[in-house]
C-alpha cells in the first residue's frame, strides 16, 4: 500500500537521447493507472525508473512519502510482472513463488503457507511442482503474477503482462486480473501500448507521447474530452475520424458538408483551418434516428466501400477524396499503427453502426452527424477547442 | 509406402557407413597406442595390431618410477587449479562483456583476442627470464599462472556466448525479488550459464592437460614437471632400448583423467536450460 509521487522526473541516455521529459503523476494509494502510448514513447522507462532498474536523470520518485531516487529495488519493496514473465527456468513453480521470499529471510513455514496461499488465489496448486517449460502461456503468466503478489508488496508494476497472450486468453487475464487487484487494493502502475487495456483496466489512464504525459484522467474522460489531437486518436478503436474544415460563418465547410457550430466554439476557432473530430458512433444511420432530430444536424451522403460485421454493430467505410487533415500528431499516430492502417488518418471515415442498419456493402448511403458530437482541434498546436 | 521407408533406410546406412568411418578414423591411433602400451618389448616393433603377448610390465614400469606418478599429481594439481581460476575469472569478465556497456569495452575484447592469437613459442625466453629472476622459476604457480594468461581469452568468448543467451529479464526480476546483483548473479544467472561453464572448464582442462611447451621451458625439476613432460624424459634400460612401452603406456594413463573429466562434467551439459524463461 502506497502512494506513488513523480515529480518533475526525467530520463536522459547516455547518447542524450531525452527518453521522460519531466513527468508529473501523483498516483494515489490503491490506484490502478495505466500508462499508455505508442512504442517509443517513455511508459516502459518511467515503469522502469519507478522499479529501480533504470537510474532517474533528474527529478523525485517518492514512495510513501518517502525519497527513493537511489535506493536499489530490493529496497523499494515493489513488484513487477514482466512482458516475457521472466520465470526462472531452472525452479519449479513453487520455488519460483518461493524466491522473493527466500531472499527476504523468511521462514520456511511461513513461505509454504505464503506460495500456497498464492497458488490457490491464481489457481496454480496443481502445477506447483512443474518446471516453467512444462507450462502453457497463461499458466507462465499466472506464475509471474504469483511471484509478484506472494510477498504483499507496496505497489505492482506490470510491463505489458498481457501481451504475449492470445487473444481470447488475454480478455480472460484482464478481467482476472481488475478482480485481483480490486481485491488486494494494491497500487497497481501498468503499461501497455492497447488502448483497449487501457481503457477496461485502469482507475486513471496517462496517455503519454515522445516521454510526456498528454493528459491523465479516468478513461470516460479521456474519451469524452481529449485534450488534444494525439489523445483523441490515440483512445477509441476504430479511431476517430479527422477531416480538414474552413470556418464559414457559422459553421466549418468540410468534405462531408458544413458543420454548423455552436457561437461559442465558433468564436474560439477564429478564422483558420482546424481539423473537425468525430467519433465513428457520432456517424449515425438517420433511417434509425428520431426525424425531428435529424433535421438538426447534418445529413450527407457518401459511397460505403466496405462493411465489417461485429454482430452486435457494423463498422461503415466510407472512402473520402479531398484534402486530408494534417497536424504532427496525426501522422505520429499514422506511423505508430503502421502507416495508412489507421484508417481515419487516411482518405476515409469509419461509420459505427446498430447491427440492424441496412448499411450494405458498394451502395450509396445516407449518414447524420449530430454537430454538438464534434470535437474542434488546432492543427499547428494540436489542442482541442 | 515402400518407398520412403526403403530411402530412409538406405540413409542410415549411408550415414551407419560414414560415422563408422569417422569413428576408425579418431580411433585407431589411440587403439594403436594402448595396443603397443600391453606389448612386451620383444614383440613391440612387431606391427600387429592384436599382441601377441600381452604383458603389463609397461604399467608397473611407469608406475615404479617415482618421476611418473609425481608428474601426474603435477599435471592434475595445476590444470585443476588452472581451470577453476580461468573460469572463474572468465565468467565474471564474460558477465561484464556481454551485460554492460563500460568504456573500453572494445578495447577490451580486442586485447584479449590478441592474447589468444599471439604466437606463444615467442613468450617462452622472456617468461622464462621473469618467473627466474622472480622465483617462480619451477613451481606450480608458474605454469598455472601462463596458463590462465592463456586460456582466459578462449573461456571469456565461450561463456559470454553463453551468458548473452541468459534472457536479461531474468536478471531484472531477480533484482525485483529482492536479490541484490551479487544474488542475482549467483542465484539465478549463474545457473542458466551451467552448461557454457561445464564446456569453457572441459576446453580449459584439456588445453592445461595438454600444454608441453610451457612445461618444457619453465620447469626443470620433479617439483613442477607434468606429465607431457616427464613422458619426454622417459629413456629405455639401455642406450639401445626404445622406452616405446612405457611411453604408450604412460600416454594411455593420462587419457584416463582426460575421459573422466569429460564425462563427469557432460552430464551437466543440458542443453536448452533456459526454456520456459520468457514467452509462451
Amino acid at each position: 500500500m502506497a502512494e506513488i509521487v513523480l515529480d518533475k522526473v526525467s530520463k536522459v541516455f547516455a547518447d542524450g537521447t531525452v527518453a521522460v521529459r519531466e513527468i508529473d503523476l501523483t498516483i494515489a494509494d490503491g490506484e490502478f493507472i495505466i500508462l499508455v502510448g505508442p512504442s517509443g514513447c517513455g511508459k516502459s522507462t518511467t515503469l522502469n525508473m519507478i522499479a529501480g532498474l533504470e537510474d532517474i536523470s533528474s527529478g523525485k520518485l517518492l514512495i510513501d512519502g518517502q525519497v527513493v531516487n537511489d535506493l536499489a529495488p530490493r529496497d523499494r519493496d515493489i513488484a513487477m510482472v514482466f512482458q516475457s514473465y521472466a520465470l526462472y527456468p531452472n525452479m519449479t513453480v513453487r520455488e519460483n513463488l518461493a524466491f522473493p521470499l527466500k531472499l527476504a529471510k523468511m521462514d520456511k513455514a511461513q513461505i509454504k503457507e505464503k506460495v500456497e496461499r498464492a497458488a490457490e488465489i491464481l489457481e496454480l496448486t496443481g502445477l506447483l511442482d512443474r518446471k516453467p517449460a512444462n507450462l502453457s502461456g497463461g499458466q507462465r503468466q499466472r506464475v509471474a503474477m504469483g511471484r509478484a503478489i506472494v510477498r504483499n508488496p507496496k505497489a505492482f508494476l506490470m510491463d505489458e503482462p498481457l501481451s504475449n497472450l492470445d487473444a481470447k486468453l488475454r480478455v480472460q487475464m484482464r478481467t482476472q486480473l481488475s478482480r485481483l487487484q480490486r481485491n488486494l487494493g494494491t497500487t497497481t502502475v501498468y503499461v501497455t501500448h492497447d488502448q483497449t487495456e487501457a481503457m477496461t483496466l485502469g482507475d486513471r489512464v496517462a496517455v503519454m507521447r515522445a516521454g510526456e504525459i498528454q493528459q491523465v484522467g479516468p478513461p470516460q474522460e479521456l474519451y469524452d474530452e481529449p485534450v488534444n489531437l494525439f489523445v483523441a486518436g490515440f483512445i477509441g478503436s476504430p479511431a476517430m475520424n479527422f477531416l480538414l474544415a474552413t470556418p464559414d460563418g457559422d459553421s466549418v465547410q468540410t468534405m462531408i458538408g458544413k458543420v454548423p457550430i455552436a457561437r461559442a466554439r465558433r468564436e474560439a476557432i477564429g478564422d483558420d483551418n482546424v481539423i473537425l473530430g468525430i467519433r465513428p458512433e457520432h456517424l449515425m444511420d438517420p433511417a434509425l434516428v428520431d426525424e425531428r432530430v435529424v433535421r438538426t444536424g447534418l445529413t450527407f451522403e457518401a459511397d460505403v466501400d466496405l462493411v465489417e460485421s461485429l454482430g452486435s454493430d457494423k463498422f461503415a467505410y466510407l472512402p473520402m477524396e479531398g484534402e486530408r487533415a494534417q497536424a504532427r500528431e496525426l501522422e505520429e499516430l499514422a506511423a505508430d499503427a503502421g502507416g495508412a492502417d489507421l484508417p481515419s488518418v487516411g482518405n476515409q471515415l469509419v461509420a459505427r453502426l446498430p447491427a440492424e442498419s441496412a448499411v450494405t456493402e458498394g451502395e450509396r448511403a445516407r449518414f447524420w452527424l449530430d454537430p454538438e458530437k464534434v470535437h474542434l482541434f488546432d492543427p499547428t498546436t494540436g489542442r482541442r477547442f | 509406402m515402400a518407398a520412403p521407408s526403403e530411402t530412409g533406410r538406405a540413409a542410415r546406412w549411408r550415414w551407419g557407413l560414414l560415422d563408422t568411418l569417422v569413428v576408425i578414423y579418431a580411433l585407431v591411433p589411440v587403439l594403436w597406442i594402448a595396443s603397443l602400451s600391453f606389448k612386451t618389448p620383444a614383440t613391440i616393433a612387431d606391427g600387429r595390431f592384436i599382441p601377441r603377448e600381452w604383458t603389463l610390465d609397461n604399467y608397473r614400469t611407469i608406475f615404479d618410477t617415482s618421476q611418473f606418478v609425481r608428474s601426474l599429481i603435477n599435471s592434475i594439481g595445476i590444470a585443476l587449479i588452472a581451470t577453476a581460476i580461468a573460469v572463474l575469472l572468465g565468467m565474471l569478465a564474460a558477465y561484464a562483456v556481454a551485460r554492460l556497456n563500460f568504456p573500453g569495452k572494445g578495447t577490451l575484447v580486442g586485447a584479449s583476442l590478441l592474447i589468444a592469437m599471439f604466437p606463444q613459442v615467442s613468450l617462452v625466453s622472456p617468461l622464462f627470464e621473469i618467473e627466474r629472476s622472480i622465483g617462480l622459476f619451477d613451481t606450480w604457480p608458474g605454469l598455472i599462472l601462463p596458463y590462465i594468461t592463456f586460456s582466459l581469452p578462449l573461456a571469456i568468448y565461450t561463456l559470454s556466448a553463453f551468458f548473452r543467451q541468459v534472457p536479461w529479464d531474468l536478471e531484472k526480476a531477480a533484482k525485483m525479488d529482492g536479490a541484490t546483483q551479487g544474488q542475482a548473479f549467483r542465484r539465478v544467472i549463474a545457473p542458466l550459464a551451467a552448461p557454457g561453464v561445464v564446456t569453457t572448464a572441459i576446453l580449459v582442462f584439456i588445453f592445461c592437460w595438454n600444454d608441453f611447451l610451457f612445461a618444457i621451458s619453465l620447469t626443470s625439476t620433479e617439483r613442477s614437471r607434468t606429465v607431457p613432460v616427464a613422458l619426454s624424459f622417459f629413456t629405455g634400460d639401455t642406450q639401445f632400448e626404445d622406452p616405446t612401452g612405457s611411453i604408450s603406456a604412460a600416454a594411455v594413463v593420462i587419457t584416463i583423467p582426460i575421459i573422466l573429466f569429460v564425462l563427469f562434467l557432460q552430464r551437466r551439459i543440458v542443453s536448452g536450460l533456459t526454456a520456459g524463461a520468457v514467452k509462451g
